[in-house]
């Protein structure tokens, strides 16, 4: 991706960037998934740019394909945990017992999230030589920044 | 881009300190409880939710930082990962039981009603 498409891609995803970072999301129609779809756009974009062998290509938008589910999925998780421990902590009669059983079950989540990313980290890298990873792992877009930021902000 | 993203996906979500919303309730606090000893006991204990979250918020930058040093490397390996993922679960653990004793210690310092009140269901 040569630099001008870069700083062009950057401007456009300026506005985006306001509404999150401002948390106005009134003043715009995307919400933070319809940000998060963009900016795995992009990546895929990137991909198909840096990997030119097309079968190594589509295997690692299949993987990415794969991660924009953990996110989506994560950011839904994230959400519940929080509602859920604010209740629990709402409730003045909520045993030790209870918070335990809530702890224990989000830590064998993340643990099981983390088993499966772990393979997708393995897959990539077995897909990509030393060059394409660089080249992949340094890329960086604004909005797949604020889609980062958005899911750290919940 | 897919280091940043591998990061927050290994973090699994565990990042957040789920109750580091309990620590920022000083104000709250002090309009429903009567300015006595137990209100003073009760900020006490939020102080220090507050100062263990931030503990926290530390630890969790740092393995997040350490994360994204290697998967910068294409020949990191399942180990090298795992070491900082296992030191990361260490910290999650520690976190919420000490989160928890204070969360019951504070309770001790408040009645029913006035909890209701610091923290509704809503």
């Amino acid at each position: 991706m040569n630099a001008s498409f870069r700083i062009c891609k950057s401007f456009l995803a300026f506005p985006v960037i306001l509404s999150i970072a401002g948390g106005c999301a009134g003043k715009s129609d995307l919400s933070p998934l319809d940000v998060q779809k963009q900016a795995f756009e992009d990546l895929r974009t990137e991909i198909r740019e840096v990997i030119g062998n097309p079968q190594r290509s589509t295997e690692a938008i299949a993987l990415v394909d794969d991660l924009e589910g953990e996110l989506t999925a994560l950011r839904e998780k994230i959400l519940a945990r929080k509602i859920r421990a604010k209740q629990l902590n709402a409730n003045y009669d909520t045993t030790r017992a209870e918070f335990d059983e809530f702890f224990e079950r989000i830590n064998r989540d993340i643990r099981l999230n983390q088993q499966r990313v772990t393979k997708s980290h393995r897959a990539f890298l077995a897909i990509t030589t030393p060059d394409e990873w660089s080249q992949i792992a340094k890329v960086r877009t604004k909005v797949m920044s604020a889609t980062i930021k958005a899911n750290q902000a919940i | 881009m897919m280091i940043a993203l591998f990061t927050i996906l290994f973090l699994g979500g565990g990042s957040d300190a789920l109750l580091g919303f309990i620590a920022e309730t000083q104000d709250n606090v002090k309009i429903v409880m009567v300015r006595d000893e137990r209100q003073k006991s009760a900020l006490a204990t939020l102080k220090l939710m507050k100062k263990i979250t931030k503990v926290r918020n530390k630890q969790v930058k740092k393995a997040a930082k350490d994360l994204a040093k290697a998967f910068n490397h294409h020949s990191v390996t399942v180990e090298q990962v795992d070491t900082i993922w296992a030191g990361y679960f260490t910290n999650i653990d520690q976190h919420n039981h000490d989160m928890l004793d204070l969360r019951f210690e504070l309770k001790e310092h408040i009645n029913r009603e006035e909890w209701e009140a610091i923290f509704p269901e809503s």
